[in-house]
């Protein structure tokens, strides 16, 4: 017979039968999440200038930016949450939320573009035309 | 005698990703083993050519999700060696930092799973609490658990605190006391000891035969390891390769044991000899498109992956190819299963830590 001693495991084995387990009850019991978790994105409508710098940089093409349109939008399902976006918005109107997304898919028409779980902010239209091109662009259109 | 072929997987309890072998059996024994991959090709180096070399780095770290630092290290430093980009030093020690953290939980994992193959399911769920822990530190520092995107073609995204870092150091200090009971259990264990010692024996003519590279090839007594030549800042670290001469199952094993402890020390002197954080530089702004090719070697905890990039001064990438340990461990793999029972071929597959998802990139 194989001497206890000589089984090096039991001992820790015996601990472990009295000591706190080393798991939660999810989802009963929920872990806080952790500071600086890069959990989702958060945009901030009010300093957004629709530059669309961070739609041009992200990997995954998960940012739709229309400056003529003023609308804003993101797409949870192909976000990566690597931060690029952020790094580059000049007006740091995005910031890293530590809140895991719930991304709701509804069977409503996402925004022409963009996929389904699109979260969809749309700007007030500014006081002057962002751009004399593209007034007088409107401008031809309308005439025409 | 008549032979049985019979196939192993690509779904199989011991295989955490799909690997077909079709053993060739006479009676009990393995006389010939086949392999098929393919079954997670995913076609990384038609990618590279269509998408930036910016946005590269991204997919570089999702080839594999235990490497997946050392994969966007490695992506990273290839361009900034082809583009002469001058990293800042804190940013390439706290590189080095993640890339130890890297492989403690990698072999962390792995010794779960070894000691799953052997039956030791206790061992196995210990191994993984374990390292629980690295990886709240990953997602203390990080963000992320598994994929970290702190790797910039110039350096790092995020720094971490100076008393955040000693804190780390205390931590590790306290698992590597811990991880003591870990290592006495693997190497006095006898139930262990019956189950893989002297099985799958490469020999050190044999490992340098069929080129193995990692823990495998200093499993036999070949001390081979990237970080003894001194790139990415290990020269400045006290390292000696971790080496056994067995070369058996449990050799292997005995590496990989080693190799946390080393890897906890090798934090600590990091920490110790790394410039302080007082508002240090960790990127600089890289501008312009990489011209020319380079090879960039690492030393992942599986063993040295190779990056061969060749760029053309446009946006998109030229070519990127990757070596990655496991693909250059396979054929030692086949070489000990033939000849081997066949109940030892799960304990030979795993103890060359297999990583299907970067050898088919």
């Amino acid at each position: 017979m194989i001497e206890l001693a000589k089984l090096p495991m039991v001992r820790r084995s015996l601990r472990n039968l009295f000591s706190r387990p080393a798991t939660r009850r999810y989802p009963t019991e929920v872990r806080p999440p952790v500071d600086g978790l890069r959990g989702s994105i958060r945009f901030d409508l009010e300093v957004c200038n629709f530059c669309g710098l961070c739609a041009k940089r992200c990997p995954t093409l998960a940012l739709h930016v229309s400056r003529e349109e003023r609308t804003f939008a993101i797409e949870d399902l192909r976000c990566i949450t690597c931060g690029v976006c952020i790094d580059a918005c000049k007006q740091h109107g995005l910031v890293m939320s530590d809140s895991t997304p719930r991304v709701l898919v509804t069977g409503a028409e996402p925004p022409e573009g963009s996929g389904p779980g699109t979260r969809l902010w749309q700007g007030e239209a500014p006081a002057r035309p962002a751009r004399a091109g593209a007034a007088r662009a409107r401008k031809v259109a309308e005439e025409t | 005698m008549k032979r049985t072929v019979l196939p192993m997987g690509p779904q199989h309890p011991v295989l955490p990703e799909p690997l077909v072998l079709d053993l060739v059996l006479v009676d009990e024994k393995v006389v010939d083993a086949v392999p098929t991959i393919g079954y997670i090709h995913r076609g990384l180096e038609a990618l590279v050519e269509k998408i930036e070399y910016t946005e590269m780095g991204y997919v570089a770290e999702r080839i594999c999700g235990i490497c997946s630092f050392m994969h966007g290290m490695g992506y990273c430093a290839a361009v900034e060696d082809v583009m002469a980009v001058e990293v800042p030093e804190r940013a390439r020690w706290l590189r080095v930092i993640w890339a130890e953290l890297s492989r403690i939980q990698s072999h962390l994992l792995w010794l779960g799973l070894g000691a799953d193959a052997f039956g030791f399911e206790n061992l196995f769920m210990h191994c993984w609490r374990m390292r629980e822990e690295i990886l709240d530190i990953f997602e203390r520092t990080t963000g992320g658990r598994v994929i970290f995107s702190v790797n910039l073609i110039g350096g790092v995204r995020r720094d971490i605190d100076d008393d955040e870092l000693l804190v780390i150091v205390e931590k590790l200090q306290e698992l590597g006391t811990a991880f003591e009971e870990t290592t006495r259990v693997f190497a006095t264990d006898p139930s262990i000891r019956h189950r893989i010692e002297g099985i799958g024996v490469l020999s050190a003519d044999d490992a340098r035969a069929v080129d193995v590279v990692g823990p495998m090839a200093r499993a036999s007594g070949l001390a081979q390891d990237v970080r003894s030549t001194g790139t990415h800042l290990y020269d400045r670290l006290d390292f000696t390769p971790v080496v056994e001469e067995a070369g058996d199952c449990l050799a292997r094993v005995l590496v990989r044991v080693r190799e946390v402890t080393q890897s906890i020390d090798l934090i600590r002197q990091a920490v110790a000899r790394m410039p302080k954080g007082d508002g240090q530089a960790i990127s600089v702004n890289v501008r312009g498109r990489p011209s020319g090719e380079t090879f960039m070697r690492l030393e992942q905890p599986r063993g040295e992956v190779v990056y061969y990039l060749r760029a053309n001064g446009t946006k998109m990438l030229e070519r990127f190819r990757i070596r990655t340990p496991t693909f250059a461990n396979v054929p030692a793999m086949i070489t000990l299963v033939k000849g081997c029972d066949l109940a030892d071929v799960p304990n030979i597959i795993l103890t060359i830590d297999p990583c299907i998802s970067c050898m088919e990139r």
